[in-house]
């Protein structure tokens, strides 16, 4: 178990190398500079190279990245251009704050919602419950989640005036934007879950505990939500991530201080330092999440030994 | 099984944990926006003003910000020589009068007495000295250091590091006193001095927190109407009056919370719900609510127009760039596809800019080019006829909404009324830049913002020496004029060479299409007067507002 936990951490690292590698010269193909670049047409040459300079970036592509690479391995994620020199890391710890906090309300509710429908669902098959609770799954995976938060912005917070219409500014803020981004979860979680369990229902293991006379909740718990979930923890790890890390839209619809909004602007104005910093976040957290998912395979199935495979 | 059961709890319990911090970490970690929350929770209470802004607030250091949003809260917290006045007249702030010499290349300033800094300690002319002189020291290396290295006397060689900080022509003889040598007389020189770049910095105060100047509300000195209590660049700022400033009895409104709000249906449901005082309102909502009483609209000096490229095989042809001139209107360009209180354009430089005699330039200058299709036929047919071919043209163009509309129109007007045919070419905003400087456009949808109250930040730009994204345009009897224009110290006679100017590179060498001045639709609560935005410059001021 730990050697395969330290091969995969080695993965994890060279993963992590390419990544920030491809990332690099892909982005210094991108046409412009992090400057206001119709500003600085007006100026004459030699005083746009000279503002460059500074910036060191009239040296070559490959001298850059050395030296980016060179600073990451000391921990140091650069300074951002647009927001003039401040320390990369500094803004992305300002802003992964909120973002994380509303991804891990919406994951954590949405999911526990998600299950009990789908287990319902799956329970009462053909029945009232499981139309209903799949209609709603299938809109909740067909409407874009700004569409909810629209909605929940007009109605809830405008017309009927209980909860903020945006901001950041108490914990009731997260009302809203946690369930505009829970609706996804739910169905996600829900559509899975049901299908799983239908399977898991009609195996000959499941006839035999209900056989042995056991509780319907032991039976549930121990047999049927063990075996199902297996998939739905795969589906559920980009789930966790695109939602920790942040949605532009919904944070921009909220006016809320997070992550997802700093991806897409720094692309947009050509932040190196920032483009570098958001992704090199992005991807650890999402190699993270595949590692912790594949170890809770183990935990919950044991009939799946990571560990030993091999032969 | 129950060992495992206690890992699961304890992984359970690890993220409730998560969660608790993440709590915290949020909204409390800025303690003194607890102030500001509570100020909107009350925000019926009566004398705040509750504004946003459609972006980050990137910067407040005044050295390096470049946006005009960092560049609104500037002039609200600090405060130059001058000071635009409601009408956008450049008014005495810190200094209290100046004296011109009769050439026009010196400037004596004298301060106002008892000018003080949030701290208490007074404002001298060593810190306008000190803050102009390091924006122009190349190891600031700010792009917008022209704005004072093209004026003052050796602050070119001084930004290229040729020459010493004492070889530049500012000086202080005493600490009331500011004396400003200028390469050439500059008419609108008092009103840059309102503008950010030539703000006052407290040398010890810069030095001690170097880094981190300007990044938080601890991070700055005052000497404006307001001072900064609250500062976040995701989530906007708070503003409070400032006892030291010198005329702070003119200061109405003693509490402004500004926040940032990108998407502007957010901000049309929270105007509506009356958290906000004002609100820009879209194109798409502006039918909606432009008979409502508390509807308008305000235009900036940011010119809109299509750059041909004179270096281009078809476009060298004058009667071809003409013809595409006199095709389109931009009066339906303003009407049916803006519609954003933007206006349309039959000239370059924009109506509000200063010309002389007390009138601006648009209203000395007139409408230049006024759409003909009927002519613009005939230069059409003639043109083709001189190429011997009908010629193929491209028209690039950044790939914002607005950007692309205005291509699609034009396309379809050309089309329609001279039957040319244009491809539409998108590209992301630098993606745009670059292709213009490359070479590698014939047409391009284009725009300059003024960097001062002059119409010589437009004439300027197309007398630079010969490049691709001015169009490859180059003309000496232009240059001429606009060389003439820097150097003339008679406002009459100055305006007149730049008159001139306008009128050769539209009319005589068509090397711009006028397409429209930038606008904004907006509503404003009718209980708030006195907002006034400025075309240019730093452009939102609260100095003069009042809420009743």
């Amino acid at each position: 178990m730990k050697k395969y936990v330290l091969i995969r951490l080695f993965n994890i690292v060279v993963t992590l190398f390419i990544i920030a590698t491809l990332t690099f010269f892909l982005m210094k193909q991108l046409p412009g500079s992090p400057f206001d670049e119709e500003k600085l047409s007006a100026l004459p040459e030699d005083v746009r190279t000279a503002i460059y300079e500074q910036y060191g970036l009239n040296d070559p592509v490959w001298k850059q990245y050395i030296k980016y690479m060179e600073n990451l391995v000391k921990g140091d994620l650069g300074k951002s251009f647009y927001y003039k020199d401040k320390p990369v890391a500094q803004i992305i710890s300002e802003r992964i704050g909120p973002s994380a906090l509303l991804g891990i309300q919406a994951i954590v509710i949405g999911t526990a919602i998600g299950l009990i429908l789908g287990i319902v669902a799956a329970f009462r098959h053909n029945s009232f419950w499981d139309y209903t609770t799949m209609i709603l799954a299938v809109l909740g995976v067909s409407i874009p989640n700004f569409v909810f938060a629209a909605l929940l912005q007009y109605f809830v917070g405008l017309k009927l005036g209980v909860l903020p219409i945006a901001y950041w500014e108490s914990y009731k803020s997260t009302v809203l934007p946690t369930l505009a981004l829970m609706f996804g979860v739910v169905s996600v979680v829900a559509r899975f879950m049901r299908n799983e369990m239908l399977d898991v229902l009609n195996q000959d293991y499941m006839t035999t505990a209900l056989a042995k006379g056991l509780s319907l909740r032991a039976i549930i718990l121990n047999h049927a939500l063990r075996n199902a979930l297996i998939p739905v923890i795969t589906v559920l790890g980009p789930v966790i991530v695109s939602l920790i890390t942040g949605s532009l839209v919904i944070e921009s619809i909220f006016s809320i201080p997070g992550i997802g909004s700093l991806f897409v602007e720094s692309i947009k104005v050509n932040d190196y330092s920032m483009i570098m910093g958001v992704t090199l976040l992005f991807s650890t957290l999402f190699v993270f999440v595949v590692l912790i998912i594949d170890l809770l395979y183990g935990v919950i199935d044991p009939r799946i030994r990571i560990a030993g495979n091999k032969e | 099984m129950s060992k495992r059961k206690k890992w699961l709890f304890l992984l359970v319990l690890a993220v409730c944990l998560v969660l608790s911090a993440c709590n915290f970490s949020g909204p409390s970690k800025k303690s003194s926006e607890d102030a500001g929350k509570q100020a909107s929770t009350a925000a019926g209470d009566n004398k705040t003003l509750n504004l946003y802004f459609n972006n980050d607030i990137p910067d407040l250091n005044p050295l390096k910000a470049t946006d005009m949003i960092s560049f609104s809260v500037l002039g609200n917290v600090l405060e130059g020589l001058y000071r635009l006045d409601a009408n956008h007249k450049p008014v005495p702030a810190m200094a209290k009068d100046v004296k011109i010499s009769d050439d026009g290349l010196t400037y004596t300033f004298t301060l106002r007495d008892g000018i003080k800094w949030s701290d208490g300690s007074p404002v001298t002319a060593q810190d306008f000295v000190y803050g102009w002189l390091t924006e122009m020291d190349p190891k600031t290396a700010d792009a917008y250091s022209f704005i004072l290295t093209d004026y003052i006397v050796n602050g070119d060689k001084f930004n290229k590091g040729e020459v010493k900080a004492d070889e530049v022509g500012i000086e202080a003889p005493d600490d009331q006193t500011l004396v400003v040598h200028l390469k050439q007389p500059t008419p609108y020189f008092l009103s840059l001095t309102t503008f950010a770049k030539y703000f006052p910095i407290k040398k010890d105060f810069y030095e001690k927190n170097k880094d981190q100047f300007g990044k938080g509300p601890d991070k700055l000195l005052y000497n404006g109407p307001y001072k900064l209590t609250s500062f976040n660049p995701a989530s906007g700022v708070t503003l409070e009056k400032n006892d030291q400033y010198w005329d702070k009895d003119n200061v109405s409104v003693p509490k402004i919370n500004i926040k940032v709000i990108k998407e502007a249906s957010t901000a049309l449901n929270l105007y509506n719900a009356g958290q906000l005082d004002y609100v820009q309102l879209s194109s798409e909502d502006v039918n909606q609510y432009k008979d409502n009483p508390e509807f308008g609209t305000t235009t900036n000096f940011r010119s809109y127009y299509v750059q041909f490229n004179l270096g281009d095989k078809v476009l060298a042809n004058e009667k071809i760039r003409k013809a595409l001139q006199y095709a389109y209107d931009p009066k339906v360009l303003e009407k049916v596809i803006l519609n954003n209180g933007s206006k349309a354009a039959y000239g370059l430089i924009p109506p509000g800019m200063a010309g002389a005699g007390g009138k601006t330039f648009r209203e000395m200058q007139g409408d230049l080019i006024k759409p003909d299709v009927k002519t613009a036929k005939r230069l059409w047919k003639e043109g083709v006829k001189e190429l011997g071919e009908t010629p193929k043209l491209s028209l690039l163009v950044s790939d914002d909404s607005v950007d692309k509309d205005t291509a699609t129109f034009l396309q379809s007007q050309w089309k329609k009324n001279l039957g040319a045919e244009v491809s539409i070419v998108t590209k992301p905003y630098s993606g745009r830049l670059q292709a213009m400087r490359d070479n590698d456009y014939q047409m391009a949808v284009s725009a300059w913002g003024a960097d001062y109250n002059d119409p010589m930040t437009y004439m300027d730009l197309w007398a630079a020496p010969k490049n691709a994204f001015r169009g490859n345009y180059e003309n000496k009897a232009y240059i001429d004029l606009v060389l003439q224009a820097k150097k003339e110290k008679d406002e009459g006679k100055r305006m007149a060479a730049l008159l001139k100017a306008e009128k050769i590179l539209l009319k005589d060498d068509a090397v711009l299409a006028p397409l429209y001045y930038q606008g904004q639709a907006f509503m404003q609560k009718a209980n708030v007067k006195g907002l006034v935005f400025h075309p240019w410059g730093n452009p939102w001021d609260y100095k003069y507002a009042k809420k009743q």
